[in-house]
């Protein structure tokens, strides 16, 4: 196994086990910011796989600065840094989004306990 | 009983998600050569913009972009709304402590530098790594830090919500003028100039800068409407 | 030339911008300029759906790039189609509410009218666009949009419901990003031509897990059956009129973009049983539960769910005809549901919690008002005479072409278990008598409001009697969705005759 494979398990790795530490938190916490938060894991997690999937080895930026316009070879694939950016922005919103819907709950009912907040059925 | 439950859904999924990404054949059978070299050529060959990521941001994929930073537009108005009072009362904030005298007296230092080095980051989107949503972030950082520093520190609704629109109005028209020059919206339909020249690149670093105020002004007022909540 | 269909999304996204600058002038713009927004779209989308029927499917490309390169919109029959019952809706909906929301303080307002635009906007995005990423964008904007309409309201359970919905379309959305990046790891590209063109070269293994990705992905905004815990609460707290918006614009995009994905993008057969189980379970639970329902929303928006499941399953059969059942359904939906709730928010206008019970009596006092939502109600159980008859028997036709006898039984058992909680809600309305002690106070209507229900009804009546004025659209939709080759062909065509 040589560093390029290591590398790629351990980007890939770490990012599944962001979803799934995300996924734990929003399944299992009881208090709506822990919800929120993670949310915030999940979307950190797919950002990487994103970005991991442009991956390769001795990459550089995709930048013509002068003296690298002939990196071509070498450089990243700039399509998943592109949607990154559009995902974070987007996930962003949503966050802000929830922020404020837990603000308001927060205050109709003083408090972040999912149970103590279910007038609806969940 | 419940987490155990969890726990061995997650696991099922974390397999699934693992057999898919781990696997050497998913890697073997990627395709390194989709899109990336026709972007890569275009870049340099049409648009004459430095970073790659920014041409496929604003130009290629401008498309997305008009649509996130229409999320963003209504992210800001979400919260207006949902944290909207009968009585337009904007009160005190009685969640922060004051700041020390050295924490104000350093932000006050800082905050214009904070400004400038957004500026920079955004009118640079093209040549350097960074760009009109990187550049707004850093600024209304720096309104976070007086916000923070200041109790009495505030920014008109309304000038945030002019900047707002008339950016968003910006970003649209030269997508626009790109339909009637060109032919299809978000075309470049000004001169691309040189590579690595500061002016270059066409509309690309003018929709960035656009995109800049209005990030800037968005996340501005996004903080704003937050910090001002009453628990 | 009558224009051209990025104008679809341009101009509501230059209005949405524009809004705020008009209210510091003038108050009532924030009103006016949406409604005039809604109406130039429905006008554009028609003109442009009748010129797609008569000349080609309209490809259009953005900033230059051909595909598969560039974002590319695609505007065929079937799409042109969709889009300009969705634009007609929204234009309904704001007809409907344009005085509703007088009462509410102007930057409320304001707020409601630019989240409605978007709403509509988006969904029309999310039909017309032929890139999956940019697609999720539009799913996005349509989302944030409907939480923050769910929680317009300030009661407390609004914004409860509005949570529930955010955490559903937020954790969907993720899946939807994990489908986006198996599928541009494996292919490269994201344009929905070149994928659907290049799909069989996928591992097998991958493209399956890529599509349950996708199926969760969208099916939040579909409400296919586990996803749809979200909906009953979003319309029963949202206003009135946008829960006719939820059932009509964005159930419909949430449809078409599951639909596109299996036949477009996905083209083997084994999606299409899934498409039937999936519709099957959906229509099932939420027929049942709608039985049980207290609150009349509540009841209508089970019901909702339910007709989307009865959308897919006609959808799964995978034929002309099933396909063709499928979006004459879709039709009528879309111009009954929301019927259904603008007239019930008229009816139970003046109490917050929606009983049916507190509408007893009401034909009385709101002779109109009642007999359009009978109307409604004959027309989505599907009674002789109306709408819904002529899209159920184009089902069941389908579906005895095909001989599923189960399906068959199970649908006619449905539309029994239909009849009886439309037929509830009918009978406490006309026969029984007004009481002041559980019937809410009447309210009286608006006339723009009137406006929009008769113009619906009307709708509903035209298609009841003269069927075959809808139905040569439908066939030409139902090829457009079945025929891949050519939606593959017309786009990368495109892609080579352009010379960069």
């Amino acid at each position: 196994m040589d560093t390029t494979e290591l590398i790629r398990i351990g980007v890939y790795g770490t990012s599944i086990l962001l979803i799934l530490i995300g996924l734990y938190a929003v399944l299992t916490k009881r208090s709506l910011i822990k919800i929120i938060i993670g949310l915030s894991i999940i979307d950190g997690g797919i950002h990487l796989l994103l970005i991991g999937i442009g991956y390769i080895k001795d990459g550089t930026a995709p930048i013509f600065s002068p003296g690298s316009e002939n990196a071509v070879a070498r450089m990243v694939d700039p399509v998943p840094q592109a949607l990154v950016l559009t995902a974070i922005v987007i996930g962003f919103g949503v966050t802000a989004v929830a922020l404020s819907l837990v603000i308001r709950l927060y205050r109709h009912h003083n408090t972040l306990k999912i149970d103590e907040i279910k007038n609806l059925k969940w | 009983m419940k987490k155990a439950i969890v726990i061995f859904l997650l696991a099922v999924f974390g397999f699934f998600l693992a057999v898919t990404f781990l696997d050497p054949d998913f890697e073997a059978e990627r395709n390194h050569n989709g899109v990336k070299n026709f972007y890569l050529d275009k870049t340099v060959s049409q648009l004459k913009t430095a970073n790659t990521v920014t041409a496929i941001v604003v130009n290629f994929r401008g498309f997305d972009t008009l649509g996130e930073v229409t999320v963003l537009f209504l992210a800001a108005t979400a919260l207006g709304s949902i944290l909207f009072k009968k009585r337009h009362h904007i009160g005190d904030r009685t969640v922060l402590m004051p700041a020390s005298s050295i924490v104000s007296a350093g932000s006050k230092l800082i905050f214009p530098a904070i400004i400038l080095l957004g500026a920079y980051v955004f009118i640079h989107g093209h040549l350097t790594p960074g760009g009109g949503f990187q550049g707004g972030t850093i600024i209304a950082t720096g309104f976070l830090l007086m916000l923070i520093a200041y109790r009495d520190f505030s920014i008109s609704h309304n000038v945030l919500s002019v900047i707002e629109s008339f950016a968003g109005i910006g970003f649209v028209t030269f997508g626009l003028l790109g339909f009637m020059n060109g032919g299809t919206f978000l075309q470049n339909f000004m001169g691309t100039g040189v590579l690595n020249d500061l002016i270059s690149g066409g509309v690309i670093p003018v929709i960035y800068i656009l995109v800049g105020f209005k990030v800037a002004a968005e996340l501005t007022g996004l903080i704003y409407t937050i910090l001002h909540e009453k628990g | 030339m009558v224009g051209s269909p990025v104008l679809l999304i341009a101009i509501p996204l230059l209005a949405a911008f524009l809004i705020p600058l008009f209210g510091m002038v003038w108050k009532e713009s924030v009103r006016i300029v949406p409604g005039l927004v809604l109406a130039y779209l429905t006008y554009l989308s028609a003109s442009l759906y009748i010129e797609v029927i008569n000349t080609d499917t309209i490809v259009e490309i953005i900033a230059g790039w051909r595909p598969p390169w560039g974002i590319n919109l695609v505007f065929s029959p079937l799409t042109g189609f969709l889009t300009t019952i969705m634009t007609f809706m929204g234009f309904i909906v704001w007809l409907y509410s344009y005085r509703f929301k007088r009462n509410v303080e102007f930057e409320a307002a304001k707020k409601y009218f630019i989240f409605l635009m978007l709403l509509v906007a988006g969904s029309v995005g999310i039909v017309i666009t032929g890139d999956i990423f940019n697609q999720f964008v539009f799913i996005e904007i349509v989302g944030i949009s409907a939480y923050a309409l769910t929680a317009f309201y300030t009661g407390r359970d609004s914004a409860e419901a509005a949570f529930k919905y955010l955490i559903m379309g937020s954790l969907s959305a993720s899946a939807l990003l994990i489908a986006i990046i198996i599928i541009y790891s494996q292919l490269g590209t994201l344009n929905m031509a070149e994928i659907a063109a290049n799909i069989d070269n996928m591992n097998p293994y991958y493209r399956i897990i890529a599509m349950i990705f996708f199926i969760i992905g969208i099916g939040v905004e579909a409400e296919i059956f586990p996803l749809n815990g979200w909906a009953p609460d979003a319309y029963t707290e949202a206003p009135g009129p946008v829960g006719g918006a939820f059932s009509g614009i964005v159930a419909k995009a949430g449809i078409y973009a599951m639909v596109r994905m299996m036949f477009t993008l996905f083209d083997i057969a084994g999606p299409m049983k899934i498409l039937i189980v999936i519709g099957l379970i959906t229509l099932i639970v939420a027929e049942t539960s709608a039985l049980r329902q207290e609150k009349l929303k509540r009841m209508l928006a089970y019901s909702s769910i339910g007709q989307m499941g009865l959308v897919l399953v006609a959808f799964g059969m995978g034929t002309k005809a099933g396909v063709f059942a499928a979006l004459f359904l879709m039709l009528n939906h879309a111009i009954t549901k929301p019927m259904l709730f603008l007239s019930g928010s008229f009816l139970t206008f003046n109490t917050t919690e929606k009983y049916i019970k507190q509408i007893t009596g009401m034909a009385k006092k709101m002779p109109v008002v009642s007999i359009i939502f009978v109307l409604g109600a004959l027309a989505i159980t599907g009674f002789p005479p109306f709408s819904g008859f002529w899209s159920k028997m184009a089902f069941l036709s389908a579906a005895a072409d095909e001989n599923l006898l189960f399906i068959m039984a199970t649908i006619l058992i449905i539309s029994i278990f239909e009849v009886v909680y439309y037929f509830r809600v009918i009978n406490r309305l006309f026969f029984f008598e007004y009481d002041d002690k559980i019937s809410v106070e009447p309210h009286k209507p608006g006339f723009n409001g009137m406006i929009a229900l008769f113009v619906l009804a009307f709708i509903v009546l035209m298609i009841g009697f003269y069927p075959s004025s809808v139905t040569g659209f439908i066939d030409l939709a139902a090829d457009d969705l079945l025929n891949t080759h050519q939606y593959i062909d017309k786009v990368l065509q495109l892609g080579q005759t352009i010379i960069q």
